[in-house]
């Protein structure tokens, strides 16, 4: 599966919805609307309860759309993709909330600046990080 | 009742005794009393919750609550109920829009430290980490606790008409006590102990914050909340095992829904009452004050400074310059915060604070 494409982000969606372990012990419901923005391809991934149930490509303005969004060059993403899948999950220096506190600009941004919603990143961060610790079991290729 | 089964006849007669002959005729006049009948709420795709109640009469949320007794919203007030006093009866006192989703999202997020965090992947670590480690739990034990005493202490001073903000609260007393027990088990599972009592500064100012719930909601969850969860990102960040990693990370979640009602509950209060932009102002630079003077205890500064670095060598420069870089994050996101909700922190802001502003500044 390429990356960064529609189908990489839900064959990840359709690894974490079928794992039950993700939605225990800190997980469950989540229910928001995430962007990813990788160097100029953008996405919309949508949780809803326990799943994540889609995720679709879209232009930068339809960002705006999203509770928060990540945004990293397509080389950032690919370490954090690649030190998943060699761990079977983050380590330490990959994940969410490392990668935010260690990058000048911070991973998590919205454009509305609504911190209401700019918080669920904090909020539902275990079960965002399950959605990425997925990937491991998607085979990734890179490149556009 | 023992007079009245000794002087029944039948008792010591072979009569057979008919059980309901004492028993008054049911009066059922109780039924048909309502303010509103044929309620029928279906469930939503993610079941029934809290908020989807809120139709009707029962979803209507005065600005002023003014039933003393404990008489759940929508329903009939008998009448002659000696009045159990409320203190908070102004919506604008405590609500927050959220609080209905944020009680069923604490529940369906729950987490239970004695198996949901892998305690076996903890390991011996160097004596002065372990020391630190556990000074740090030791204090973070003693901030669960003054959320657990100061959230209940308001909780039932707010009137049943707000239920949706007494069930939150609920929640946040739970998670608190979770957190406590928490700290205190990785405290004393890996061959440490509890160590050396805060300072307890701000745990006095917000034990003490007696104006109002409002008042409270911003040192506890703006001021020292923010304070907790960018220090616990931190440690999640210096996590030494699986077990340190899955605590931080749940608690940052748990933290996260606390911040969301206090900035939500803010953002009300700042829109709905005169002059409360300038009170939660002139409440900042009283509360700053005290941060500063707590900040300038070493013990946790020092003890953090050991996990940043690994060990007590690197302590004094790396240890402490990711110790800046961590109040630099947390007084950002505190103005920042204030800033949205229109609180612009520029007069006697101070100046201990103001110099980590450009810590690691993004």
């Amino acid at each position: 599966m390429r990356f960064p494409s529609e189908s990489w982000f839900n064959a990840v969606a359709e690894v974490f919805n079928g794992d039950e372990s993700f939605q225990g012990g800190g997980g469950g419901a989540c229910n928001t609307l995430m962007g990813a923005k990788v160097g100029d391809r953008n996405f919309l991934i949508t949780f809803e309860g326990v799943e994540c149930t889609g995720a679709r490509e879209v232009k930068a303005a339809e960002l705006e759309a999203a509770d928060f969004y990540l945004d990293m060059a397509p080389a950032d993403w690919r370490a954090m993709i690649q030190n998943i899948a060699s761990n079977g999950h983050a380590d330490l220096e990959y994940t969410l909330n490392t990668l935010d506190l260690d990058r000048e600009q911070g991973l998590a941004h919205s454009v509305h600046g609504d911190q209401y919603r700019e918080d669920l990143f904090f909020r539902y961060n275990q079960t965002l990080q399950y959605y990425f610790d997925a990937s491991a079991r998607v085979a990734t290729e890179f490149g556009q | 009742m023992t007079e009245k089964t000794a002087a029944k006849p039948a008792a010591s007669s072979d009569r057979p005794v008919d059980p309901m002959a004492d028993r008054p005729a049911p009066n059922l006049k109780w039924m048909g009393i309502t303010h509103q009948w044929g309620t029928r709420v279906k469930p939503g795709k993610h079941g029934l919750r809290l908020g989807d109640l809120n139709v009707g009469i029962y979803g209507e949320v005065p600005a002023v609550w003014n039933d003393q007794t404990r008489n759940p919203r929508g329903a009939v007030a008998r009448r002659g109920i000696p009045p159990v006093g409320y203190a908070i009866r102004d919506k604008a006192d405590l609500w927050a829009d959220s609080a209905a989703d944020m009680y069923e999202e604490a529940i369906q997020r729950r987490w239970a430290p004695a198996v949901d965090v892998p305690w076996a992947s903890i390991a011996p670590l160097p004596d002065a980490v372990e020391q630190a480690v556990c000074q740090v739990m030791t204090e973070l034990s003693q901030y669960a606790n003054v959320d657990v005493e100061a959230v209940t202490h308001w909780q039932h001073q707010m009137a049943y008409g707000y239920h949706e903000v007494k069930q939150y609260l609920a929640t946040v007393s739970f998670d608190a006590a979770r957190h406590m027990e928490v700290f205190r088990k990785r405290a004393l599972c890996n061959g440490g102990g509890l160590g050396l009592e805060g300072p307890g500064e701000v745990n006095r100012m917000i034990l003490e914050s007696r104006g109002g719930w409002t008042e409270t909601v911003l040192y506890l969850f703006l001021m020292r909340g923010l304070f907790t969860q960018t220090l616990l990102r931190y440690l999640e960040q210096h996590a030494h095992n699986h077990a340190e990693r899955a605590i931080y990370t749940n608690c940052i979640e748990d933290k996260a829904r606390h911040l969301t009602y206090g900035i939500d509950h803010l953002w009300y209060a700042i829109n709905h009452q005169n002059d409360q932009k300038l009170i939660v102002n002139q409440l900042c630079i009283i509360g700053e004050r005290i941060l500063v003077r707590e900040l300038k205890d070493p013990v946790l500064r020092e003890a953090l400074a050991i996990i940043f670095a690994g060990g007590i060598e690197h302590a004094s420069g790396k240890g402490i310059a990711t110790y800046e870089q961590m109040l630099g994050d947390f007084v950002r996101r505190y103005l920042d915060t204030l800033k949205w909700l229109g609180v612009e922190r520029t007069i006697l802001f101070p100046p201990e604070l103001a110099g980590y502003v450009g810590k690691g500044a993004r």
